[in-house]
């Protein structure tokens, strides 16, 4: 008996004094507050705060250089924890979700030739500028689906990319890929978009789409405050968004949505209720 | 010396620790989506390996079995692995932060490595004298290194391949890795044991 | 025939029989020229006429920009009706000067016969430039740059590109046979620019009578005619340097790396005029060929002809066209419509109709590794499309996916049908913008 407990304890002894003296030799600084911020933030490492990964951003933070709330995925709440951390205050900018401004699909929108190449839609802007004959308008191959970091994403059967206002993080990664720059950020309580992203005349517009935008200025006369008409293209302004669902009915082109109807034709998404107060999107 | 060169083409390829044995299945799913951390962990494991075999090897003959005490050999043993590992965090930890990183959890993992644990315990069993239970050890961990290397280089080719849907991730993995066991099942009757 | 060829490549049907015997014919002038801008490698010309200005033929009605870049001139006499985008070859409207021809045809009063003897390398470099040469093979690089390396790079060879590898096109074949003197007098203008004797003239096998009848008219000149296996892509650069002198030419570098100096031959009839005659590139000779024209003809086109005056010269479309192709079918640009003008590179005009198109949707990588084969260049045209398509820069310049001439075999020959040189143009991409970020 004594002979175990000694061999035992004699082992555990020794190693003790080893491990002991590594530690020392081999210490590490590490910031605790670091390592909590870390727990703290979503561990997408999408990128959004414009740090390699969340372990980068965690660092910058407790390095105490850098402002809290550039973690968009992680929401109020992530700010909210981080300045708790670091003992600082919490000052959150307004929730942003991205938006793609075009409701042209395969249906409604013509081709100028047939693209037999990478699905890829910046592969496609390249060759004569994408098969899609309006030039603003979504080219539905994908690229800003594979970007997204939460599945926000999704294409229709007829080719559109609708993206999700309650997966939506605001993280901006689908806004960089997108090779036509249909995807703007909005804020998230304005669920009243003008869906149309081509500069062309009126009668051009026509030609090539059923449902873009042709500046009639119908929206501008119903709802004043809340349009803005500039280069033949009508966009709400979203300071004014809540009385720019007035305009939805009198569009002519259907090209202004209200979001909180329903997606655009096609989406398998369910109608958002109201504006999502968002907990940890991830 | 032929003996020991036995021993050592059995631990590598006969007898591999992970495609023959089925031992250390964890890390060698969990380490090798890349190459360059599969050999960062192969590396760790055949330090841990070596050591503790040495280090148990001597606390078997020169402590339980003088002393009677050999029902402790499982709690003696991992005593030692686990502190082994602890140190091999501490020295990754300081040296190449990176592969602290990307190891991640798999690190303290090779404490319940059952590899090692085997290891340790098939010296005693195989009653291998100092040297051989060294060249085993050292054998055993080359052999691991080399299954996850190996595994590692195939998924990263399966990452460039449009795998169906249902056999993405793990799926895909597992039936590489029993493929990878049957291409092992060749070195059988190259060496006896 | 001694035939030497490269390693690699591959032999498609060549399908020149439809035009190779047609003897050049000239093509009458079109209601309007449509001239662009940008016709060239480098920076697009700056237009440098009116709305209204009258221009006689030869005239610089665009001028260049920078050192790498040349001027553009009015094919033909007549009045600028227009200045305005106008659709490209590269598949969108771009600035072009629009000429309604006056029917003279008048060249410009201040073009001047020269004496090339009586000239200096310099003063011969600036002709060219000015007359505004550029590769005529369709890579329309401008040639005084080509025939300016840099201190340190002597050339020792030059060869001239009669190979023409691309199926359908019989446009140099052609000029070979017809205009011998004009080849040869721009041989000689090129050794005196560049200090060289060993000149070598690179032609495949499958055009023995231009083979036959260059020997014998480059005989008493010291010009080396070199016949060469058919295998596509024979008259890249790089395979042809390697093929006529076994040297290779670095990865990432030029055929001047090796003391070699190419040039199409058409480029070389080009040069003959613009120094003993004084006269600008306003004109070049095209094939217009494919199943879906009637009579397939190699026609002397002025640049700034719109496709479709081509096709009416030849007997008009011989049903629906489904594929307009501006070059070869190997590299050449598919076009948007017809009403797109011929500029200096275009060297063929090929009309496919639906059934002549072979489309199948693109299926997997099955990893049968004929790619790998017939890449002239040696790379693995299926591992660098399978990184492009997951967007894994730093994986495909690691391939070497710069090296690519984009030749298409890979393409040509893929069971699956799967779009190897876009993807690999999409890493070029890529890695082009991540080094201009850095």
């Amino acid at each position: 008996m004594l002979a175990a407990v000694l061999s035992i304890g004699g082992i555990g002894l020794v190693a003790a004094a080893a491990l002991g003296l590594a530690a020392k030799k081999f210490a590490v600084e590490v910031d605790p507050r670091e390592l909590a911020i870390l727990e703290a933030l979503p561990g997408a490492n999408c990128g959004a705060c414009g740090y390699p990964g969340c372990a980068g951003y965690a660092k910058a933070v407790a390095e105490g250089t850098i402002s809290p709330n550039l973690c968009t995925p992680g929401g109020a709440d992530t700010v909210e924890a981080i300045a708790k951390i670091m003992g600082i205050e919490a000052i959150t900018a307004e929730p942003q979700v991205a938006v793609v401004l075009c409701q042209g699909d395969n249906r409604k929108a013509t081709q100028k030739y047939r693209y037999l190449g990478l699905t890829d839609c910046n592969a496609a802007q390249k060759i004569a500028d994408g098969p899609k004959t309006c030039p603003g308008g979504c080219l539905g191959m994908g690229s800003c689906q594979r970007a997204c970091p939460f599945g926000a994403i999704e294409m229709t059967p007829e080719g559109l990319a609708v993206i999700s206002r309650e997966k939506c993080t605001g993280c901006t990664k689908c806004v960089a890929v997108c090779p036509r720059q249909v995807i703007k950020m909005t804020p998230l309580e304005a669920v009243t978009h003008v869906l149309c992203n081509s500069h062309d005349k009126g009668a051009a517009v026509r030609k090539y789409c059923q449902v873009g935008c042709i500046a009639c200025q119908i929206c501008k006369k119903t709802a004043p405050e809340a349009y803005m008409i500039e280069d033949f293209l009508a966009r709400v302004e979203y300071p004014q968004h809540a009385q720019a669902v007035a305009a939805v009915e009198k569009c002519p082109t259907k090209c202004i949505r209200d979001f909180s109807s329903g997606y655009p034709e096609g989406s398998s998404f369910a109608p958002p209720t109201v504006p999502v107060a968002k907990d940890n999107a991830a | 010396m032929v003996e020991l060169l036995v021993i050592l083409i059995s631990a590598v390829f006969v007898n591999n620790f992970v495609l023959a044995r089925f031992l250390g299945i964890c890390p060698f799913l969990g380490v090798s989506k890349k190459v360059e951390t599969a050999i960062g962990m192969g590396m760790a494991v055949i330090f841990v390996l070596t050591v503790a075999s040495v280090v148990t090897w001597f606390i078997q003959y020169l402590v339980l079995i003088p002393f009677g005490i050999e029902y402790l050999q499982t709690i003696a043993f991992i005593l030692v692995i686990a502190s082994l590992v602890q140190l091999v965090e501490m020295v990754i930890q300081k040296t190449s932060p990176v592969l602290y990183q990307s190891l991640g959890i798999f690190l303290p993992l090779i404490t319940t490595n059952c590899a090692v644990l085997g290891v340790a315990v098939l010296n005693i069993q195989k009653s291998y004298s100092f040297i051989e239970s060294v060249v085993f050890s050292l054998g055993a961990g080359l052999g691991f290194t080399l299954a996850m290397v190996l595994f590692a280089g195939l998924r990263e080719r399966l990452e460039l391949c449009p795998v169906p849907q249902s056999f993405r991730g793990t799926a895909i993995a597992l039936v590489t890795a029993g493929l990878l066991s049957l291409a092992f099942m060749g070195f059988a009757g190259l060496v006896k044991g | 025939m001694n035939l030497k060829t490269f390693a690699g490549g591959l032999h498609p049907p060549d399908n020149k029989k439809w035009s190779a015997d047609k003897p050049i014919e000239l093509c009458p002038l079109p209601e309007e020229l449509i001239i662009p801008a940008a016709q060239h490698i480098g920076a697009p010309a700056e237009i440098c006429v009116a709305v209204g200005d009258t221009v006689k033929k030869g005239q610089m009605i665009a001028q260049a920009k920078g050192f790498v870049s040349v001027p553009i001139h009015a094919s033909t006499s007549g009045e600028v009706i227009a200045i305005e985008p106008r659709l490209h070859p590269m598949g969108r409207p771009l600035p072009a000067v629009v000429i309604k021809p006056d029917g003279q045809d008048q060249w410009d009063d201040s073009l001047k016969p020269n004496d090339p003897e009586q000239l200096d390398s310099e003063t011969l470099k600036s002709l060219i430039r000015d007359a505004g040469i550029v590769g005529m093979g369709g890579a329309t690089f401008p040639t005084h740059v080509k025939l300016s390396p840099p201190e340190g790079k002597t050339i020792d060879t030059l060869i001239l590109n009669g190979v023409e590898c691309e199926p359908y096109l019989t446009a140099d074949h052609r000029l070979m046979l017809e205009q011998s003197e004009r080849l040869i007098d721009g041989i000689r203008i090129l050794r005196k620019i560049l200090g060289v004797k060993d000149t070598i003239i690179g032609i495949e096998a499958n055009k023995p009578d231009a083979i036959e009848h260059l020997n014998k008219e480059c005989a008493p000149h010291q010009i080396q005619i070199q016949p060469l296996k058919v295998q596509y892509p024979q008259g890249a650069e790089k395979q042809l340097i390697d093929a006529c002198t076994s040297r290779q030419v670095p990865s990432g570098g030029l055929p001047m790396d090796c003391g070699v100096v190419v040039q199409n031959v058409g480029t070389c009839a080009a040069i003959s005029d613009a120094v003993r005659l004084g006269r600008p590139l306003v004109e070049r000779v095209a094939t217009v060929t494919g199943p879906g024209i009637k009579e397939p003809k190699n026609l002397l086109v002025a640049v700034g002809t719109p496709l479709q005056h081509l096709v009416d010269q030849c007997g008009g479309l011989n049903g629906e066209p489904a594929k307009i192709i501006m070059g070869g079918p190997m590299m050449g640009q598919a076009q948007l419509s017809l009403e797109v003008p011929a500029i200096r590179g275009t060297s063929g005009l090929l009309i496919f109709r639906e059934p002549d198109l072979q489309v199948r949707p693109a299926g997997p990588c099955i990893r049968c590794g004929r790619c790998v084969s017939v890449c002239p260049i040696h790379l693995q045209p299926t591992t660098i499309a399978a990184y492009a398509r997951l967007d894994l820069i730093d994986e495909a310049e690691h391939y070497n996916a710069l090296d690519c001439i984009e030749c298409g075999c890979c393409t040509y020959i893929c069971p699956a049908a799967l779009p190897l040189v876009q993807s690999i143009r999409h890493a070029k991409g890529g890695i082009m913008a991540k080094r201009r970020k850095l």
